[in-house]
């Protein structure tokens, strides 16, 4: 029974949102699960790929798209917004990068500006859910291989090479065998070949 | 000026580059035109951001006038069919009776059917407290102090019964509810049943009245000392030192930073301008109709009321 809040106006994000915000155990409480956001936000503009628990990666991963979608639609003149940079991005060089790098590189995309993958959980211990979570076109290789008949897959490149070695092989094998046992066997093999055809010629 | 300056310039960097180009030519292998594609590409490269076009949309600003319209920002009550049935429903419900635009703080007299009241409606002035509810549950809240005594009466925006409502004074206050009124001097809460509406000249922005009403000494029915009030003189007058101290530990200040929490408590632009783009049309034409009535109005022959 509430009424939208009319006061300020934010963008849709292209990502899920769940209902109510998750709490992210903390001694201080609200503060402390701020504190812990930014310094992940932080951390996520800084390196652009991080690997970390899926509930702190899902939460950071929510500012972290809404500080870049109003950096997008206020740009660097705009007061509050600078404020909640300032806020939000403890390294302060940082905040140069969200305006002048991070900005161009989403300012026409469709897509979410962030992703975040499930990781494998540990294997002993706590079993906690970890996820990688990264800014989109990123300097890193992709994590996600969909094409699995891309030339450039480290895989493919093994197994062209291990078949251009087989070919070699080969082609060396019957070049060595030309060479010793002459001419005799080539003759007996172009018979035997030519002997077949001639009676269905008649 | 500017166009000397300016071709003066590129003719410089376009002799510098030639020279450069000269002289590198005979120490690199490199072909000329590896130097010119990114210059031409940074001047190609349209920049859409679908973002900053969404919000340039000129119908965000019925948000104001028509709050009710959008939809309770809960996920887990949202229903986009129920939405849209409400949304004509209410249209349908503005075709009937006038509903102003009204804010909180502004005063109104609102007509109601009573079966019980002589002759069978009743008429409630007061100033407006609160406004809640989405869809066709909006609800305002009147306050008045009638014979010493303060009352408060919570009418539904699209109920059928209500007859009329009108607007006295058309205005703003401060904060966004005035339930410190309850705990003001009555003074501050007392209109005349017989207040003659003030008109506003049409196209002038809604005035923001800065009146700051004082409290009457605690217990008080809330803590209003740490709601940051803008409407509100002498709270500091009422206060220990207890209730300071407990004011500082109870602030709050990470909240406005708090992005997600303000994308929770609203609807997104993306989603505002669907809901305008269909409502917007019908909420223009019964504006004009009205507008068409109430000339013919004042304009009319004048009836004898006599007898």
């Amino acid at each position: 029974m509430n009424q939208a809040d009319v006061s300020k106006l934010v963008s849709k994000l292209r990502i899920n949102v769940l209902p109510k915000h998750r709490n992210l155990n903390n001694p201080k409480g609200p503060e402390g699960r701020i504190d812990k956001l930014r310094k992940t936000v932080t951390g996520l503009i800084k390196f652009e790929r991080i690997e970390l628990n899926y509930n702190r990666a899902d939460e950071a991963r929510q500012y972290a798209e809404r500080l870049i979608s109003e950096a997008i639609r206020h740009g660097d003149c705009h007061k509050p917004t600078m404020d909640t940079a300032n806020f939000w991005l403890l390294e302060k060089e940082l905040i140069h990068k969200l305006f002048k790098v991070l900005v161009p590189r989403y300012e026409a995309t469709n897509l979410s500006y962030t992703r975040l993958i499930s990781a494998p959980q540990q294997q002993y211990g706590r079993h906690t859910d970890k996820a990688v979570l990264e800014l989109r076109g990123n300097p890193f290789p992709d994590l996600m291989n969909y094409k699995t008949n891309n030339k450039l897959l480290i895989q493919n490149v093994l197994l062209d090479a291990a078949k251009q070695d087989y070919k070699q092989s080969k082609i060396n094998e019957i070049a060595n065998n030309i060479g010793k046992k002459g001419n005799s066997s080539l003759d007996k093999s172009s018979k035997n070949i030519e002997v077949p055809e001639k009676p269905t010629e008649s | 000026m500017a166009l000397a300056i300016r071709r003066s310039t590129s003719e410089v960097f376009g002799a510098a580059k030639w020279f450069i180009r000269r002289d590198c030519r005979a120490l690199s292998t490199l072909p000329e035109k590896a130097v010119e594609v990114p210059v031409e590409k940074k001047r190609d490269r349209p920049v859409v951001s679908r973002i900053r076009a969404n919000a340039r949309n000129p119908n965000l600003a019925l948000r104001h006038v028509y709050p009710e319209f959008l939809p309770d920002p809960n996920p887990k009550w949202r229903n986009s069919l129920r939405e849209k049935l409400e949304r004509t429903d209410m249209l349908n419900r503005r075709k009937q009776i006038d509903i102003p635009e009204f804010y909180v703080g502004s005063i109104l007299a609102v007509t109601v059917a009573d079966p019980h009241a002589q002759g069978k409606t009743n008429r409630f002035v007061g100033i407006c407290i609160e406004r809640k509810g989405a869809g066709l549950r909006a609800e305002f809240t009147l306050r008045n102090v009638v014979d010493h005594q303060g009352v408060e009466v919570r009418y539904d925006l699209y109920d059928p019964t209500v007859h009329s409502i009108q607007v006295l004074r058309l205005e703003k206050r401060l904060d966004d509810k005035l339930l410190y009124l309850r705990d003001a001097l009555p003074e501050y809460s007392t209109f005349p049943f017989d207040m003659d509406p003030e008109i506003l000249p049409d196209g002038t922005p809604v005035p923001v009245n800065p009146v700051q009403v004082k409290l009457k000494p605690r217990p008080w029915l809330e803590r209003w000392e740490r709601q940051e009030l803008q409407g509100v003189s002498n709270i500091e007058e009422h206060l220990k030192e207890k209730d300071r101290v407990r004011r500082e530990l109870r602030k709050e200040p990470w909240e406005k930073y708090d992005l997600m929490k303000q994308y929770r408590k609203t609807i997104p632009i993306e989603d505002q301008n669907d809901i305008w783009a269909e409502v917007n049309h019908q909420l223009k034409q019964l504006q004009l109709t009205r507008k068409k009535v109430s000339r013919k109005r004042t304009f009319g022959v004048p009836k004898t009321q006599l007898g």
